[in-house]
C-alpha cells in the first residue's frame, strides 16, 4: 500500500476527464449546430447577403439570439480546449506554458464577453 | 523549437493513415479557431452604426474569400466534425480500433458524399 500525503489530493485528473468528456459532448452539439449554421447562412441566405440588416432582422427572434448565444459559448469553449492540448503539445518551457495558457484564458474571456454582450443587448435601430 | 521538431518528425514518420487523419484533424481544428476568433469580433461590430458592420462585410462578398469559406473553412468543419465521430466510436467501442483503417476510408467517402454536393450547390449561389 502507497503511503498517504496530507497534501490534498490533486484533482487534475478529475479536470482532465472533464475536459475529455466536455469535447466529446460539445463535439455532438456542434455537429449539428455549425454545420446547420454554415449550411443556413450560405445556402438559405447566401454570402452576398450578410448585412448588418441581414442579422439585425435574425435577432428580432429571441431563438436566434440563444442559437447564436449557444453556438457561441459551445463553439469557442470546444476551441479554445483543442488549442490548450495543442499549446501542450508544442510550448514545454514552465514559463511559456503559463504564458501561452494565460494569452488563451484571456481570449477566451474577451470573446465570450464581447461575443454574449452583443447578442444579447443588441437593438436594432 | 519543439514545432519545429515537431514537423520533422511529421513528415519523416511514417504513422500512414491514423498520423494522416489525425494531423487533418489538428490542422483544420486550428484554422477553424483562428476563423472563429475573427468571426466573433466581426459580429461584435454590430454594437456600432450599420456602416461599421458593412464595411467589414464587403469582405464577405468577396470572390476570392467566398471561395475560401467553401473551399477552408466549411471544407475544414465537415472534415474534422466527421473525423471527431470516428475518434468517438473508438473511444466508446474500442474493438472498433481493429478497424481504424476501413473506418477512415468510409468517413472520406461520407466526406465525399457530403461535401460535393453541399460545396456545389453554395458555389451555384455565388453566381
Amino acid at each position: 500500500m502507497q503511503a498517504q500525503s496530507f497534501a490534498r489530493p490533486r484533482r487534475t485528473g478529475n479536470l482532465e476527464r472533464a475536459a475529455w468528456l466536455f469535447t466529446r459532448i460539445s463535439a455532438l452539439v456542434l455537429l449539428v449546430m455549425a454545420v446547420f449554421h454554415l449550411l443556413y447562412m450560405h445556402i438559405v441566405m447566401g454570402q452576398d447577403a450578410i448585412s448588418f440588416q441581414l442579422i439585425a432582422w435574425r435577432w428580432q427572434f429571441p431563438g436566434w439570439r440563444l442559437f447564436d448565444l449557444v453556438l457561441l459559448v459551445f463553439g469557442w469553449l470546444h476551441g479554445a480546449n483543442g488549442m490548450r492540448i495543442v499549446l501542450d503539445d508544442y510550448v514545454h518551457s514552465p514559463v511559456g506554458k503559463t504564458v501561452a495558457r494565460t494569452l488563451l484564458g484571456v481570449l477566451t474571456a474577451t470573446l465570450i464577453v464581447l461575443g454574449a454582450f452583443v447578442v444579447l443587448t443588441f437593438k436594432a435601430p | 523549437m519543439a514545432a519545429v521538431t515537431s514537423f520533422f518528425r511529421a513528415v519523416t514518420y511514417r504513422g500512414r493513415e491514423g498520423q494522416i487523419a489525425w494531423m487533418l484533424h489538428r490542422v483544420t481544428g486550428v484554422g477553424v479557431f483562428v476563423f472563429l476568433a475573427l468571426h466573433i469580433l466581426n459580429i461584435f461590430l454590430m454594437a456600432f452604426p450599420s456602416n461599421v458592420f458593412n464595411s467589414v462585410a464587403a469582405l464577405y462578398h468577396n470572390v476570392l474569400f467566398e471561395l475560401a469559406t467553401i473551399f477552408g473553412l466549411y471544407l475544414g468543419v465537415l472534415y474534422h466534425a466527421l473525423n471527431g465521430i470516428r475518434v468517438m466510436i473508438v473511444d466508446f467501442w474500442p474493438g472498433a480500433g481493429k478497424y481504424q483503417v476501413p473506418l477512415w476510408r468510409v468517413q472520406l467517402v461520407i466526406f465525399v458524399l457530403a461535401f460535393v454536393p453541399s460545396a456545389a450547390v453554395m458555389l451555384a449561389r455565388m453566381f
